[in-house]
């Protein structure tokens, strides 16, 4: 077969994410597709979490629908996973407790030979590695090396058990079964790919744009992006701050910036709220800095470990007064990675705040990624240009971005003017520190140099100026265009009859369900914006008027994205697929749910 | 070509604004004389105010400047040292920024240690937004949202300062403008977190605590045999006032310093990161870690 879909259960504290992230990278080292999923409670022990790993031979970027494999560290676990399961499903458990009848359950003492193998049950987890191997087929090879990856900080001898104990679960699947796994996964076509989580892929995006400063105050779903660059900060050169509050993370990362470091600030949709008055000064002192913000069901605290895409109008509004900004949505690790790398380039080419707007799926989610699609942007522009000193190095530079850096020959001692007017509304930048010229930043209304005013003609002019970025920026975005790459075509005909779009996460989701329909000979095709700010009115009005009828997929009550069509093109859609219970669409539901808004049966 | 340094190379075309006979004057002139003392330049400096008439002080040293947002000087003044420890840093507020809408910022600026200098207009009264009570401002205190005057006791920004490990805690007055500018100096020398709070008479808002009522009060701690490395006299003065009732003296001066490593020296990269250039290679090397 093709494919195969394996759940991991277990209680919190287990190291889930340890069977799941080894699985994954030992199948696409093999050469197969590996999508894994996170379901987590809000909790640090006592809860039960669970992951769904989908091995296929062809790119995946949401769940399958149901499991043939179902690893449950305690049986009592299982039969909350039955309704997931396909009808001759193995379950691998524990040889203690009761199960549901009429499973193919193959009982193994897991947590025994945890005991025994690794001198210690925590080690369950490394069994069920081995143990499931083993019914896929495949050998342990290259495991030891993840697990000294893995285990890197907790010592040799940790590693060797874990390693003892992987061995033990795959022997005892071996000789104890004798038959075979009824799934056999086709072999796959081998080729260069990783797999990354899209807060990492995120956090590495930033490091490749040469971010320095990164800052933050614990929040799911940002936390990863954050520890990600504190693990790497001696490496990379960077200064990372867990700060007091998030509103000196984003102060923090503002002061920074003026300074003349790439500055990004990392949180979720509650601590963007304390974020939004630096937000704002953001805008109104010219200052680049992305904002890497997560959302997950709201409003308050909400459902801290899951996610939704509720705070996009939000986003766009977000801060008081007028200011240019873009709004990005990557849908996976590949574009978050870009995503990244995307923001730093316009906000520093528009000296203004772009916000990196993921949904907490994304952010957890493991994605498998071709290597090549990782790639650093020398669209970046170099930030050590303007500092005295500063080392010139290579000539890899845009030169459009350079242009602004250097003090123009001639300049006369404490001459510039930090925000002097030009058409572009971008003026030249220069940092603190260049001898003999002053820097001012201000949040008042200013004057060209810098200084606080209350003329209403320079109030005019300025806000003109600041506003006058936005047509720049949205020539720095690519377009949508209409895609259902996963499964058939690369593009979809033109005529089209119902076009669905999506921001986020939900690309995978929709591409595949979307996929499904026109294999039932269902007129749809789907448009997935990566970035909502701002808006691709132009774009998505001539994609539309291509096709009859338009709808929106959806993580929100209240149909945000419909709206945004709605007021920034007048396109009213025919319905909206929505889900707002924290957990991400299902490729049937959409599927679904699609179904019902395209309509009528195709000729 | 370099030119003699006076107190005329830090002027700023900005327009003053304040009262006549504000505080801050005394304190701007003080700062000046400091930083030429201290031989900078006007380019080698910046100074982080916050929103107030305190915060003004920015635009009007001629320097540097960031003038950002009420309460959040600190966290700038953080972000700007850390990105480059080379400038020499300054954050300006008042009692409402940094005690009131700061704290918690002021807070863990003193555990952080940052190697900047920390001016407080103290005036024990919100200026800019016309008379209401500050965190400073004194017992029975009336103003207009308190008639019958502050209910609670004031804000003690010396006590708290030693609570919270700071490593330089002084006290100036603006109507003594020498004291002030040694303090200042002081505090530009310091390796750390170098917080000074000034009283500030506001000529304004608050008829209570004028400059006669201070001169009347302040003594120079260096006169009286203090010595600002022990922790415990330090104590015993930051608590001298203000007091829950009664008259007390005032002290000023240094109140307590100790060394301690400053935050941006703390495992960091060995260059100011502005400079550091990117490194592609890094990348290349973390994407083996998802292999």
């Amino acid at each position: 077969m093709n494919e195969l879909n394996l759940i991991v259960a277990g209680h919190a504290g287990q190291g889930l994410q340890v069977i799941s992230r080894t699985l994954g990278r030992l199948l696409v080292r093999a050469g197969y597709y590996v999508f894994v999923s996170q379901d987590v409670m809000s909790r640090i022990r006592g809860g039960h979490n669970s992951a769904r790993v989908r091995v296929s031979t062809r790119p995946r970027a949401a769940d399958g629908d149901k499991a043939e494999i179902l690893i449950a560290l305690d049986p009592a676990l299982v039969a909350r996973y039955v309704a997931d399961l396909a009808p001759d499903a193995v379950v691998v458990t524990d040889v203690a407790g009761d199960l549901p009848e009429g499973l193919n359950a193959v009982r193994l003492p897991l947590v025994d030979l945890a005991r025994e193998h690794g001198r210690d049950p925590v080690m369950v987890n490394a069994v069920a590695v081995g143990a499931t191997l083993a019914l896929v087929g495949l050998e342990l090879t290259g495991l030891a090396d993840l697990f000294a990856r893995e285990f890197a900080r907790k010592g040799e001898d940790v590693v060797r058990r874990n390693m003892a104990a992987a061995e033990a679960g795959h022997r005892a699947v071996v000789e104890d079964m004798k038959r075979s796994c009824p799934y056999k996964l086709a072999t796959p076509e081998p080729g260069d790919r990783l797999l990354i989580s899209g807060a990492e892929a995120l956090a590495l995006g930033a490091i490749a744009a040469n971010v320095r400063v990164v800052t933050g105050y614990p929040m799911s779903p940002a936390t990863p992006i954050v520890e990600y660059c504190f693990r790497h900060a001696q490496e990379a050169g960077l200064i990372v701050e867990q700060t007091e509050d998030e509103v000196s993370a984003a102060n923090l990362a503002i002061g920074a910036a003026f300074a003349g470091a790439r500055a990004m600030t990392c949180t979720a949709g509650g601590g963007f709220c304390l974020m939004n008055e630096a937000l704002s000064l953001a805008g109104m002192t010219e200052t680049p800095l992305v904002f890497c913000v997560g959302m997950r069901p709201g409003p308050a605290t909400g459902m801290a470990t899951r996610t939704a895409q509720a705070d996009v109008l939000f986003a766009i509004y977000a801060g008081h007064g007028e200011f240019p900004r873009a709004v990005l949505t990557p849908a996976d690790a590949g574009q978050a990675f870009q995503a990244a790398q995307d923001a730093f380039r316009i906000a520093e080419k528009f000296q203004t705040p772009v916000i990196i707007l993921f949904d907490q799926f994304m952010a957890d989610a493991l994605w498998t990624v071709e290597r090549n699609e990782l790639r650093v942007d020398n669209r970046q522009g170099r930030q050590e240009r303007q500092v005295p000193g500063a080392e010139r190095t290579d000539g890899q530079e845009n030169r459009q971005e350079r242009q602004e850096r250097q003090v123009p020959e001639g300049a006369k001692a404490y001459t510039y003017r930090r925000y002097e007017m030009n058409q572009s509304g971008v003026s030249p930048r220069l940092l603190p520190g260049t001898p003999q010229q002053l820097v001012y930043a201000d949040s008042d209304e200013h004057t060209e140099a810098g200084h606080i005013t209350e003329s209403a003609a320079m109030r005019v002019q300025m806000v003109d100026k600041r506003n006058a970025k936005t047509a720049g920026i949205r020539q720095e975005l690519t377009e949508p265009k209409v895609e259902v790459k996963v499964e058939v075509e690369p593009e979809a005909e033109a005529e089209d009859e119902t076009l669905v779009f999506c921001f986020g996460s939900s690309r995978g989701v929709v591409a595949e369900a979307v996929a499904r329909l026109r294999r039932k000979g269902r007129k749809v095709a789907m448009v997935h914006l990566g970035h909502v700010w701002p808006f691709p009115a132009e774009a998505v009005a001539a994609l539309a008027a291509k096709s009859q009828k338009v709808v929106t997929v959806e993580q929100n009550f209240s149909g945000q994205l419909a709206q945004l069509l709605l007021q920034e093109c007048g396109l009213r859609v025919a319905g909206t697929v929505r889900r707002y219970d924290g957990r991400q669409f299902a490729v049937a539901e959409v599927e679904a749910g699609l179904e019902e808004l395209v309509g009528g049966k195709a000729g | 070509m370099r030119t003699v340094l006076d107190m005329k190379s830090w002027s700023s075309p900005a327009e003053v604004t304040w009262c006549p006979g504000c505080g801050n004057f005394g304190i701007l002139n003080a700062l000046k004389a400091a930083l030429v003392a201290a031989k900078l330049e006007p380019w080698q400096v910046v100074v982080v105010g916050g929103i107030g008439q305190s915060g003004k002080v920015a635009q009007y040293v001629g320097a540097n400047f960031l003038h950002g947002l009420h309460g959040r000087a600190l966290p700038h003044a953080l972000g700007v040292k850390l990105a480059n420890p080379e400038l020499k840093v300054i954050a300006v507020g008042g009692d409402g920024d940094m005690y009131g809408e700061g704290g918690n910022h002021l807070l863990h600026a003193f555990r952080r240690n940052l190697d900047i200098v920390c001016l407080v207009h103290n005036n024990g009264v919100y200026g800019l937004t016309k008379g209401q009570a500050a965190p400073t401002s004194g017992p029975g205190f009336a103003t207009k949202n308190r008639p019958m005057g502050t209910l609670v006791p004031a804000f003690n920004p010396l006590a708290a300062g030693l609570a919270m490990g700071g490593s330089f805690i002084a006290r100036g007055f603006a109507g003594d403008i020498k004291h002030l500018t040694r303090l200042i100096g002081d505090a530009l020398q310091h390796k750390g977190f170098g917080f000074i709070d000034i009283l500030q008479p506001c000529v304004s808002f608050n008829h209570v605590n004028t400059f006669a009522w201070y001169r009347e009060r302040v003594y120079d701690l260096a006169f009286e045999g203090h010595n600002s490395l022990d922790p415990d006299a330090a104590r015993a003065r930051a608590l001298e006032w203000p007091v829950e009732s009664g008259d007390a003296r005032i002290p000023t001066g240094i109140i307590y310093r100790a060394q301690r490593a400053p935050y941006e020296s703390c495992g960091r990269p060995g260059k100011p990161v502005v400079r550091l250039k990117s490194d592609f290679g890094a990348v290349k090397r973390a994407l083996k870690d998802f292999e």
